[in-house]
C-alpha cells in the first residue's frame, strides 16, 4: 500500500498552527474506521452508541490536540480517548443497554440462521461463534473487556494497551489473563 | 498477533486463535465514512477569535478612569451613597445566633455545591 502523501504529524501541525479544519477532517477520515470498530467491540455491537462515542472521541481529540505529545501513535492516542469515552458512558449507563442489546442480537441469530444443510451449518457456526464471542465479552468487567479489545482487536502491545488504559503493564496482563479465563469458560462449547 | 501477549497454555490455544482471528477480521473490515467525518466537523466547537493582549488592561484602565471621573465630578454623591449604605447595614438587627446560622447555611451550601461539582467531573 502506498504511503499517504501527508503524514498524521503534518496534518496535526496544520490543525494546530492554522486551526485548519480540513487537515483535521483528513485525520478523521483516516482513523474513523478503526476508532468506530474499536468502539463497536467495546459496546458489544451497539453501532449507534459506538458512532456517538466515536464522534465524541474526535471532538475531544480536536479540543485536546495541543496536549498530544507524539509519545504514542496518533491512532493509539485516539484509542485512549475512545476508551475513556466508553468507560465514562458505561459507568453512566451501568451496562443496562449492553445486556439488552446482546439479548437482541442473540434472538436475531436464533431466528435467522438456517441449520438444514452443511454449508449453511458451517456459516451458522461462524456467525454463532461471532455472536457468542460478543455475548461472552459481556460477562467481562469493563477493564477486562477493554484490555482484550486493545490487545487483540486493536493489535496493540501490552505497553501500548497500558498507555491506552492508563494503567501499569502488569495490570493489563492481569486483565487479559482473567478475561481470557472467563471467555474460555463462557465459550467452552467451542473448545476442541 | 504481533506482540507479547501472555504465552498461551495449550488449553487456551484455541481461544487465542479465536481472538486473533476475530481481531484480524475486525481490522480488515473497513467501515465506510457515510457522512461521519462531516458530522464530526460540524460538531467541532466554533473557533474563538483571539483577543489582542492589550485589550484587558485597556478595559480595566478605562473603568478606573471612569470611576475616578465620577468621584471627582460628584464627590458629595459618592460620600452620601457610602454613608447611607453603611447606615442601612449597621442598623440591621443581627444577633449572634443569626450570624452563626448564616455561616452554617453557607458552609452547607458550599459543601453541597462542591460535592455536586466533583460528582459531575467523575
Amino acid at each position: 500500500m502506498a504511503e499517504p502523501p501527508v503524514t498524521d504529524a503534518q496534518l496535526i501541525a496544520r490543525a494546530l498552527v492554522a486551526d485548519d479544519r480540513h487537515a483535521f477532517a483528513e485525520l478523521v477520515k483516516r482513523h474513523q474506521s478503526s476508532v468506530r470498530a474499536c468502539l463497536r467491540k467495546l459496546t458489544a455491537g451497539n453501532h449507534a452508541l459506538a458512532d456517538d462515542l466515536s464522534q465524541e472521541t474526535f471532538v475531544l481529540a480536536w479540543r485536546n490536540l495541543k496536549s498530544f505529545r507524539q509519545e504514542a501513535r496518533f491512532s493509539t492516542w485516539l484509542y485512549r480517548i475512545a476508551t475513556n469515552c466508553w468507560l465514562g458512558d458505561a459507568r453512566k449507563r451501568k451496562e443496562e443497554l449492553l445486556g439488552d442489546r446482546m439479548d437482541a442480537v442473540a434472538d436475531e441469530n436464533d431466528s435467522d440462521v438456517p441449520h438444514t444443510d452443511d454449508m449453511h451449518a458451517d456459516h451458522a457456526r461462524g456467525t454463532s461463534l461471532k455472536v457468542d464471542l460478543e455475548r461472552a465479552m459481556g460477562v467481562l468487567t469493563e477493564a477486562e473487556r477493554a484490555a482484550i479489545v486493545q490487545c487483540y482487536h486493536n493489535d496493540l502491545t501490552h505497553e501500548e494497551a497500558a498507555y491506552v488504559l492508563g494503567c501499569p503493564v502488569g495490570t493489563v496482563k492481569t486483565h487479559v489473563l482473567r478475561g481470557k479465563q472467563k471467555l474460555k469458560a463462557a465459550l467452552s462449547a467451542y473448545a476442541p | 498477533m504481533t506482540h507479547d501477549v501472555t504465552p498461551p497454555d495449550s488449553a487456551s490455544d484455541w481461544l487465542d486463535r479465536l481472538l486473533v482471528a476475530d481481531g484480524a477480521a475486525t481490522r480488515d473490515e473497513y467501515i465506510g465514512d457515510d457522512g461521519f467525518t462531516a458530522k464530526v466537523i460540524a460538531a467541532l466547537p466554533v473557533a474563538i477569535a483571539l483577543q489582542p493582549s492589550w485589550r484587558r488592561p485597556a478595559i480595566v484602565a478605562l473603568w478606573g478612569v471612569a470611576a475616578a471621573a465620577l468621584a471627582v465630578a460628584m464627590p458629595g454623591a459618592i460620600v452620601d451613597v457610602g454613608r447611607e449604605a453603611y447606615r442601612l447595614l449597621a442598623t440591621q438587627p443581627v444577633s449572634l445566633s443569626g450570624i452563626a446560622g448564616a455561616v452554617v447555611a453557607m458552609l452547607v451550601l458550599t459543601g453541597a455545591g462542591a460535592a455536586y461539582t466533583l460528582r459531575q467531573n467523575d
